[in-house]
């Protein structure tokens, strides 16, 4: 018989581990969960489900395999691994535990069969991300992180709502909603599209990935969108609505990009120009769309780690994160500034690295589709993550103004992790039957065609050309840019201090008014002994305590025994 | 480098690739734009272009701001 197990299971085992063990072990863990979730992705065959008996006869799907959770499951486990062999300096064993923690809850949500399954490991999810930035500890992290929390519970309640209509109207599994459009449908949507940083609803992503920490951000670059873009896929396809959303995501964070001056932000826009492909990959919903956004989804999270490695290397070296701060060490650094440049052209859609094999499939697909103006725009769009991650990031990072910088020693981990990355990264360019095997759809393609190639090759060197002319103009400006976060950033929070101010202003005006009408009426109910001159015995009262000289005035409880008979009489009589 | 040696590297690069275009190229035409040889040079140039040009007349509008206009600087890793 063949051993099954859950692979987040494993990594999620290896987070409670890590809490306890000392350094030593914690790092056998943090290795060993990843290789061992690894092999389980591998033992785990289609078809397998694992049903549990839940509350009201509910069954609770813990593990449902098909061709498309099982790719999933294979890159994130593949990530837990890169990532955590990036984090193997760190001694905080919180942080080394939340990256496990998160690994293993995005592997939950691709893996479960059933929403309520689903809803648990998302919202674990939303908790163990937040931990990654707060650990930072910095104060601007601990707000961003408070801003990226209340904004995932919102996306997460959204979804919750949805799941509560799904489940209490007899459908518990996950099944395809494409065209239902009902409540349920939007909700669900809605919570999604919350993770997946569709724009009005991408400002938390933004936010928050350049305040993590140098490790925490790379783990956060990995999983959160692309969970989100998986649960599209298998729950949205066809969608068309999510064709435009996903154009104009694609060219939205091509145009903050371009006015970005901190490194891992510019990265991060870049996530959601390329969350923006495989969104709108999934609303055309052809065979060969989800393929792409399946496979652009794997080399994305390849790349984009890559390049959040790179940064924080930087980060971590130099103690800067700006690039009007950073220029003219690439001489300190060689092997940074090279995993980065694979990362950088990964994620380009140079030949022969795999954002390549991947993006281009999404393009055509517009182009088979007959969408001609998707198909252009995305392709812009290709045009713009070239100029920033290809060309503006790398040179004003390494390159660019001296400006005297002698960045650190990086460990030895970091080192490996980045070649880990970038190897992967070239081996599925260069061979991309090892990542198309294993894509979830009927649909073949074939990315290295001459025309493909010619056609990549002329649109980055025009691209490049025209970066060199510009130069002077696109040095990172020392700015911040205002996005839709500003509107719970400006006005919410102004709304949010004029209610507090407000209603404490009418409490303590209660409280005033209420004291001074007391004081007026207390007198009228006082113990009416005192008011009876001492009779008998002359000299000074007692010394002792006399109960009724001294029990508090039976008046006010009369009084308050009253207004509630008024009160209670009137309801009774007036309803 | 200099800004001419970069030019003149790419420009070369380009006038070969459309050399192999022309030649060798077997085009798949969907659209008028899969079979203009050279297409890929004109849009990624004005492309690259636009994308700058247009960014930065946005930013220069409404979306860049002071750095403290959060309230306070945001600090380097220390």
């Amino acid at each position: 018989m063949n051993l099954e197990f859950h692979p987040g299971f494993i990594l999620l085992l290896g987070a409670i581990s890590v809490t306890v063990l000392p350094l030593f072990f914690r790092r056998v863990v943090m290795v060993l969960a990843p290789l061992l979730a690894i092999a389980a992705v591998f033992a785990l065959q289609a078809g397998t489900v694992w049903s549990y008996p839940f509350i009201n006869g509910l069954e609770l799907i813990l593990l449902k395999v098909d061709r498309l959770s099982w790719v999933f499951a294979l890159i994130f486990s593949i990530m837990a691994l890169l990532g955590n062999i990036y984090a193997l300096h760190i001694k905080n064993r919180g942080e080394s535990a939340a990256g496990l923690a998160y690994a293993g809850s995005s592997l939950g949500v691709v893996l479960a069969g059933d929403w309520v399954t689903l809803i648990f490991f998302w919202e674990l999810m939303a908790v163990t991300s937040t931990l990654l930035i707060w650990y930072r500890k910095a104060p601007q992290a601990i707000s961003a992180g408070f801003r990226y929390i209340l904004v995932h519970f919102f996306g997460g309640n959204l979804l919750l709502a949805g799941i509560f209509l799904k489940v209490t109207g007899g459908e518990p599994l996950i099944t395809v909603l494409t065209g239902t459009n009902d409540l349920a449908f939007w909700l669900i949507l809605l919570g999604i599209s919350i993770n997946a940083a569709i724009p009005p609803l991408h400002a938390w992503l933004t936010d928050a990935y350049p305040e993590g920490t140098v490790s925490g951000s790379v783990f956060l670059s990995s999983f959160t969108t692309k969970v989100a873009v998986y649960c599209l896929i298998r729950v949205f396809p066809g969608t068309e609505l999510l064709i435009w959303a996903g154009v104009i995501m694609a060219l939205y964070g091509v145009v903050y990009a371009v006015l970005e001056n901190d490194i891992r932000r510019l990265l991060a826009y870049h996530i959601i120009s390329q969350v923006g492909y495989m969104v709108a990959a999934v609303g055309m919903g052809t065979d060969l769309a989800l393929n792409g956004a399946v496979s652009h989804a794997f080399s994305h999270i390849l790349y984009k780690s890559l390049l959040f490695m790179g940064a924080g290397a930087v980060i971590y070296a130099t103690g800067r994160r700006k690039l009007s701060e950073l220029g003219g060490f690439f001489r300190e650094m060689p092997a940074t500034v090279i995993l980065y440049t694979v990362g950088a052209f990964s994620i380009s859609g140079v030949p022969l690295f795999n954002g390549f094999i991947s993006k281009s499939m999404i393009v055509s697909a517009a182009a088979y589709n007959h969408m001609p103006a998707v198909e252009l725009l995305l392709y812009l769009a290709s045009v713009g993550t070239f100029l920033h991650t290809g060309l503006k990031l790398p040179y004003f990072m390494f390159f660019g103004p001296d400006r005297g910088l002698k960045p650190g020693k990086i460990p030895l981990n970091m080192h490996a992790a980045m070649i880990g990355g970038a190897f992967l990264c070239t081996m599925y360019g260069v061979v991309p039957s090892l990542l198309y095997q294993y894509l979830p759809f009927a649909a073949t393609y074939e990315p290295y065609t001459l025309d493909h190639v010619i056609s990549a090759m002329q649109l980055l060197v025009a691209t490049l050309a025209a970066f060199w002319l510009f130069i002077p103009k696109l040095g990172g400006e020392p700015t911040v840019s205002v996005d839709t976060d500003w509107f719970y950033r400006r006005p919410l929070y102004y709304l949010t201090i004029s209610l507090v101010n407000f209603v404490s202003s009418v409490r303590n005006g209660f409280g005033v008014w209420g004291n001074r009408l007391l004081e007026a009426v207390v007198p009228f109910f006082r113990n009416p002994l005192v008011l009876v001159p001492q009779t008998g015995e002359n000299g000074p009262p007692s010394p002792f305590y006399q109960e009724d000289r001294y029990r508090f005035p039976v008046g006010i409880t009369v009084l308050m025994s009253v207004i509630v008979f008024v009160v209670a009489f009137s309801y009774i009589w007036l309803t | 480098m200099s800004t001419n040696k970069v030019l003149v590297i790419s420009g070369a690069v380009l006038v070969l690739s459309i050399l192999i275009e022309m030649i060798f190229v077997h085009h798949h035409v969907y659209y008028w734009w899969h079979g203009f040889i050279g297409f890929d040079i004109i849009y990624g140039f004005l492309g690259c272009v636009a994308i700058i040009v247009v960014s930065k007349f946005l930013g220069k509008v409404f979306i860049q701001k002071a750095e403290d206009y959060y309230g306070g600087g945001e600090d380097n890793e220390s």
